[in-house]
C-alpha cells in the first residue's frame, strides 16, 4: 500500500504526461515545478492547484482553453489516454502531409479556349530566357513552366541577395559612437582624434503578403507563392496569408522544405475555393483576427490579386482603407495588368484603388523582379 | 529577510484588496508562485485591464522598490542594461593627465563602477533589496532584445566587457506584460508563468471602480459599469479598458451627474471611446 504523498506525486506526473500527449508543451521542468507547487501548500484548495498547473503549463489563451478540457477529463472523468479525435493544437494545422494530389497550378488544368490571344512569342531577337522572363504565366506550356521555375529560383535568390546587401551601406552616417571614441582616445590622452560612428541598425522591414488563390488566379498562384518564399528569406518578419472565400494564415508553412506540401494542400482545396472570391470579407477577417498583431510598426502590405471580387465593393474599400491607415504602403499586384489593354474596371479593383499606394502588374517573372526596386525602399 | 511571505493565494487576494487592488484567485496564484518559485510571470491581455498596476501593487505588498523598464521598438542594451557616463569619463581623463599613471591604470579607472550608469535591468540585479522588476509591453521590443532578456532571466547575470560579469545579489521578482501585438518567442514563454488577464465581469468591475471612487453612488456605478460591459460586447475598434471605466465614472462625478442620462453620455463619451468610428457607431444606436 502506497502512502498518500506517493499517490499524489504519481497522479501529478500522470497528468503532465497526459497533457503532453495531448499537445501541451510540458517538459520535465514543468513537471518539477508542478510538484513543487503541490509541496508549498497549493494542494489544499483544489481550484488553486488547477490554477497553478494552468499557469505553469500554458503559453497562450488557446492553450488555456485546451488545458481546461484536459484537466476536467483527467481529474474528473478519469481519462488517462490521449484523446484520439482531437488533434493537438499546433500552428500549421492546415498543412497536412497525406496524399500527393496533382498540382493544378500553372495552367495544367487549363480550360480550353480560355485565352485565344497570341502569346509573347513575337518578342523578336530575344533569346529563350529573355522571352520566358517576359511571358505571361497564364500562357506557359508545361515544358516552359518547368524551365521558368528553374529560372525563377535562380533570379529570386539573386534578388534577395541584392536586397540584403543594401542594408550594408551607409557606414558614414549615424550618431557618434561615444563609447568607442573615448576608448580609442585614451591612447592620445583623451583627445578625440578619430571619430567613430554607429552604423545605422538595419531597418527591420516588415512585410505582410496577402495572396489570392481563387480559381481566377490559379495560373499565377504557383509563381507568386514561390516569390513569397523568396521574400521570406529577406524579410525576417514576413506574415503571409492566402485567401479566396476564406482567409488562411500560412506564415509557418512558407519555408522551402514545406513548399511542396503547401502546394499539394492548396491544389486540393482549389476546387472548393473556386466558387468566387470574397476579397472584402477576407480583408475584414484579416483586420479582425490579425490586424492588431500584424499591423503595428507600419509594415508594408502586398496584395496579390486580380481584384475580381464577388462581394460588395464597399466592404472591400472600407477594409482596405483600414489597412492602409496602419501601414506604410499598400502594394497591389494584379496579374491582369500585364495586358496592355487592361483597365481597372472590375468593381472590386475600382473600389480598392483609392487605398492602394502602388499598383503594379505581376504576370511575368520580369514584372515580379521589378518589385525589387520598390521593396528596397520599404 | 522577507517581510511578506504568503501561505496561500488567499493571503494575497486579501492583502492586495487592502491596498485597493481587486484580484481573482488565479492571478493571486500566479503571484504566489512568482514569490515562492521565483519564476518570472508573463501577463498578457487587452490594454487597460491592470497589467502594469499589478506590479505596483506587488511592490507595495512586498514593501520593496519597483524598477520599471518600458519597452519600445529599437530598445537596446544601452538603454536597458547599462551605459558609460561619457561626460564624466572625458572629465576623468583630463583630470588624470597630470598623474603618473600607466595607460592600463587609467583605463581601469575610467571604466570603473563610478562611471557606470545603471539602467533598469542592471539596477534590478544589483539592488540592495529584492525588487519587483516590471518589463512593460515586451511585445513592443525587438526580437533581438527578447533573446537577450532570455539570458538575463535564466542566469540573472550581466556581462559588461570592460568590467566583467555582474551577478545578481538578489533575484528580482520579474513581471512581464504584453498586449499581444505580436507573438513572443516560445523560449521566453517557457521561462515564465503565463497568465491571461481578461476584462472583469460586472460585479468585479463594479468593485474595482467602487474601490477607486468610494464616493460614487451605487445607481450611477451600476449604470456606468453596465454600459461599458455592453460596449465590450460590440465590435469596436478600440475596446474600453477598466482604466477607461474609472476615468469615465470620475468625469461624471466631477460634472455632477448622478444618473447616466443621454445628455451625460453625449458629453462624456470621449472618456471611454477613443476612436471617432466607435463614437459614431455608439451614438447611432445606444446599446
Amino acid at each position: 500500500m502506497k502512502s498518500d504523498a506517493a499517490n499524489i506525486t504519481e497522479a501529478i506526473v500522470g497528468f503532465t504526461q497526459f497533457a503532453r500527449q495531448n499537445g501541451l508543451n510540458v517538459g520535465i521542468q514543468e513537471t518539477q515545478e508542478a510538484l513543487h507547487a503541490a509541496r508549498i501548500g497549493l494542494l489544499a484548495e483544489r481550484i488553486d492547484f488547477q490554477h497553478a498547473l494552468r499557469l505553469l503549463f500554458c503559453q497562450s489563451p488557446e492553450e488555456r482553453r485546451r488545458f481546461d478540457e484536459l484537466y476536467a477529463q483527467f481529474w474528473q472523468l478519469g481519462v488517462t489516454r490521449p484523446i484520439e479525435d482531437k488533434k493537438p493544437v499546433t500552428e500549421p494545422a492546415q498543412v497536412t502531409k497525406k496524399g500527393t494530389g496533382s498540382v493544378v497550378f500553372m495552367g495544367r488544368n487549363r480550360q480550353p479556349g480560355a485565352d485565344e490571344e497570341e502569346d509573347g512569342q513575337h518578342v523578336s531577337g530575344a533569346n529563350a530566357e529573355e522571352r520566358l522572363r517576359k511571358m505571361d504565366f497564364a500562357r506557359l506550356t508545361d515544358v516552359e513552366a518547368a524551365l521558368l521555375e528553374e529560372l525563377a529560383r535562380k533570379l529570386f535568390s539573386q534578388m534577395t541577395l541584392r536586397l540584403r546587401r543594401r542594408y550594408k551601406e551607409g557606414r558614414r552616417t549615424g550618431p557618434l559612437h561615444l563609447r568607442r571614441i573615448i576608448r580609442k582616445g585614451l591612447g592620445s590622452g583623451g583627445d578625440m582624434i578619430n571619430l567613430f560612428r554607429k552604423s545605422p541598425r538595419p531597418r527591420r522591414q516588415r512585410l505582410i503578403v496577402l495572396l489570392d488563390v481563387s480559381g481566377s488566379m490559379d495560373k499565377y498562384s504557383f509563381f507568386l507563392l514561390r516569390f513569397i518564399v523568396a521574400l521570406r528569406e529577406n524579410f525576417r518578419q514576413l506574415e503571409a496569408f492566402i485567401f479566396s472565400t476564406t482567409l488562411l494564415r500560412i506564415t509557418p508553412a512558407i519555408q522551402h522544405q514545406y513548399l511542396d506540401q503547401l502546394l499539394v494542400t492548396l491544389s486540393q482545396q482549389v476546387d472548393n475555393w473556386s466558387g468566387g472570391t470574397k476579397i472584402g470579407e477576407c480583408l475584414q477577417t484579416f483586420n479582425e483576427q490579425f490586424g492588431k498583431r500584424t499591423l503595428n510598426g507600419s509594415p508594408t502590405v502586398v496584395i496579390l490579386s486580380d481584384g475580381l471580387d464577388t462581394g460588395p465593393p464597399e466592404l472591400l474599400a472600407t477594409e482596405l482603407e483600414k489597412i492602409r491607415r496602419r501601414s506604410r504602403k499598400v502594394i497591389w499586384l494584379n496579374p491582369l495588368k500585364g495586358s496592355p489593354v487592361y483597365q481597372p474596371l472590375a468593381r472590386g479593383m475600382k473600389a480598392a484603388l483609392p487605398s492602394v499606394t502602388t499598383f503594379r502588374s505581376a504576370h511575368s517573372l520580369d514584372s515580379l523582379l521589378e518589385l525589387e526596386g520598390i521593396l528596397a525602399q520599404v | 529577510m522577507q517581510p511578506f511571505l504568503p501561505d496561500s493565494p488567499k493571503d494575497i487576494v486579501s492583502s492586495l484588496e487592502k491596498q485597493g487592488y481587486i484580484t481573482d484567485d488565479e492571478l493571486a496564484t500566479a503571484l504566489f508562485l512568482l514569490i515562492r518559485l521565483g519564476k518570472p510571470c508573463l501577463l498578457e491581455g487587452p490594454p487597460g485591464v491592470g497589467k502594469t498596476e499589478i506590479a505596483l501593487a506587488l511592490a507595495h505588498l512586498l514593501d520593496t522598490d519597483l524598477i520599471r523598464l518600458q519597452c519600445y521598438e529599437g530598445l537596446d542594451v544601452n538603454a536597458a542594461v547599462y551605459e558609460w557616463n561619457y561626460q564624466k569619463q572625458l572629465l576623468g581623463i583630463k583630470l588624470q593627465e597630470s598623474e603618473q599613471l600607466s595607460l592600463s591604470e587609467k583605463e581601469a579607472h575610467i571604466f570603473g563602477p563610478d562611471y557606470l550608469l545603471k539602467r533598469p535591468l542592471l539596477q534590478s540585479i544589483t539592488h540592495p533589496k529584492r525588487p519587483v522588476l516590471l518589463i512593460d509591453e515586451i511585445d513592443r521590443a525587438d526580437e533581438e532584445f527578447e533573446a537577450y532578456l532570455l539570458e538575463l532571466l535564466s542566469a540573472f547575470q550581466i556581462s559588461i566587457p570592460e568590467l566583467g560579469t555582474i551577478r545578481a545579489t538578489h533575484k528580482p521578482f520579474v513581471i512581464l506584460t504584453s498586449n499581444r501585438t505580436r507573438e513572443l518567442s516560445d523560449a521566453l514563454k517557457r521561462r515564465c508563468l503565463y497568465h491571461w488577464i481578461d476584462y472583469p465581469d460586472l460585479v468585479k468591475e463594479m468593485t474595482i471602480v467602487k474601490k477607486r471612487l468610494p464616493d460614487i453612488e451605487i445607481d450611477l456605478l451600476g449604470q456606468v459599469v453596465g454600459f461599458v460591459q455592453k460596449l465590450r460586447k460590440r465590435k469596436l475598434v478600440k475596446m474600453p479598458g477598466v482604466s477607461e471605466t474609472i476615468d469615465w465614472a470620475e468625469s461624471l462625478l466631477a460634472l455632477g451627474f448622478s444618473q447616466l442620462t443621454d445628455e451625460a453620455i453625449d458629453q462624456t463619451l470621449g472618456c471611454i471611446l477613443k476612436s471617432i468610428d466607435d463614437i459614431n457607431l455608439v451614438k447611432a444606436g445606444n446599446p
